[in-house]
């Protein structure tokens, strides 16, 4: 089934409403790319809220699109992993190094809206970690 | 213990047949004078301050009292298979459960072979090497039962060890929630990784009850930190970030630090501040919180 791409702002939201099939997740990546590279897409939420699972290869996609959206000029925020995914998903050591996430997609808008109000560094995201201290 | 470790044991201790034999003679004195030993023993006892606690009232009085009558005639009576041995490791753990000291239960037992010497050798006046012979005999048997009541302390003691043990790994990490979206994880303990991965769920379900955005985790009160706890840790970090949260390690001690790159564990991922009050502060600033000192030194939150 096809993920509904929504446009909220600048942004887009993929909404998952179904466990995804390797397919569905290529055919999302093409899409996400092929939506992004304007002027009017500055970032993409995608929300897994629905997966009680995100095995290898869902996350090796998940990491590719952000590294795919970032050069195409695009943010990309995952939204929605469920703690019993991000425990599994660890034990597993399947990280998500080097993309965003937030809790739901109520927190990914804030995230973006404070990103959006240019708020100093620290206000991003959780990824890079942040400097050491000094 | 089996039935080979108890004849091991008394290979070890040289109890043989023939002790079994000098002993079963004795059997008729001891009839005759476990009556006045024992009282004798307890007026001993109970001469000492630090004794009469353990013997509150006279029930538990005539009780010990009957009891220690029983094992004085039964030390003569030959059997000394598996159901004595059970006996005595049992009696080994009541006097461990009511807290008396190793030392005064050993003690107990100078008083007793100085009583039965005295006896011996009244009963057996003018035979000096048989009533040598049968008194060693006696002193074998009460070694054994020394050393069973040792297994039985000690036994007890690993019992209670262990016990305390999973009670510290059980002890529940909390949660707390100090400001709006920022929660503190103060964790206390050792970290095995059936308690990270409690602590990493329970965490879990926090942030995302909380809807929190920060997390600092103080490890102040963690006393050893090696490659597993390390790997742990940055694991419960990784979890928590993709719930979109991150998180401030706070309470590496100058020792754990120096251990921890000496071991030579990444803990690079690690968002470290030193105490917990720089963590909660560096949180309030991600939260974009400002702290203003007011007048008469109370100070308030302003959420920027």
């Amino acid at each position: 089934m096809e993920v509904p791409i929504l446009k909220q702002g600048e942004y887009l939201i993929a909404s998952v409403q179904v466990a995804l099939s390797d397919q569905d997740l290529l055919a999302l990546q093409q899409r996400l790319s092929a939506l992004t590279g304007t002027q009017e897409v500055r970032g993409v939420v995608i929300d897994v809220t629905v997966l009680d699972v995100l095995d290898s290869y869902a996350v090796r996609i998940l990491r590719m699109i952000s590294e795919v959206l970032a050069l195409r000029g695009a943010r990309t925020i995952i939204a929605g992993i469920q703690p019993e995914v991000a425990l599994a998903m660890v034990r597993l050591g399947l990280g998500l190094e080097g993309v965003e996430t937030a809790l739901d997609l109520e927190d990914a808008m804030e995230k973006i809206a404070r990103r959006g109000k240019s708020r100093s560094p620290e206000g991003r995201s959780t990824w890079p970690p942040l400097s050491r201290n000094t | 213990m089996t039935e080979e470790e108890l004849s091991h044991r008394m290979k070890v201790i040289q109890f043989t047949e023939e002790d079994v034999a000098r002993l079963k003679k004795l059997s008729p004195y001891a009839r005759e004078y476990a009556e006045p030993v024992i009282e004798e023993f307890y007026r001993h006892l109970l001469s000492f301050e630090e004794m009469r606690a353990f013997f509150p009232d006279r029930r538990t009085l005539d009780y010990v009292k009957r009891k220690q009558k029983e094992y004085f005639v039964r030390l003569t009576e030959g059997d000394y298979g598996m159901k004595y041995v059970e006996d005595r490791l049992l009696i080994g753990a009541v006097h461990e459960k009511i807290d008396l000291p190793i030392k005064t239960y050993l003690a107990m037992y100078a008083y007793y072979e100085n009583q039965v010497a005295s006896r011996l050798r009244a009963a057996f006046a003018g035979h000096a090497d048989e009533a040598f012979d049968v008194f060693l005999s006696l002193i074998k048997l009460i070694r054994l039962d020394m050393i069973l009541a040792i297994d039985a302390y000690s036994l007890r003691r690993e019992q209670t060890i262990r016990q305390q043990e999973e009670a510290i790994r059980e002890l529940s990490t909390p949660v707390l929630r100090i400001r709006d979206r920022l929660l503190i994880l103060p964790i206390i303990g050792l970290i095995d990784r059936k308690r990270a991965t409690q602590i990493t769920a329970q965490l879990l379900t926090s942030i995302r009850n909380a809807r929190a955005r920060v997390i600092v985790i103080d490890i102040t009160g963690v006393p050893v930190v090696d490659t597993d706890t390390a790997n742990h840790l940055v694991q419960t970090v990784e979890a928590a970030r993709l719930l979109g949260a991150q998180v401030i390690t706070t309470g590496l001690s100058s020792e754990i630090a120096q251990t921890i790159v000496r071991l030579g564990v990444d803990l690079s991922r690690l968002n470290t501040v030193g105490d917990l009050q720089g963590g909660v502060e560096e949180a309030e600033r991600i939260l974009g919180y400002r702290v203003i000192r007011g007048e008469g030194g109370s100070s308030y939150l302003e959420a920027g």
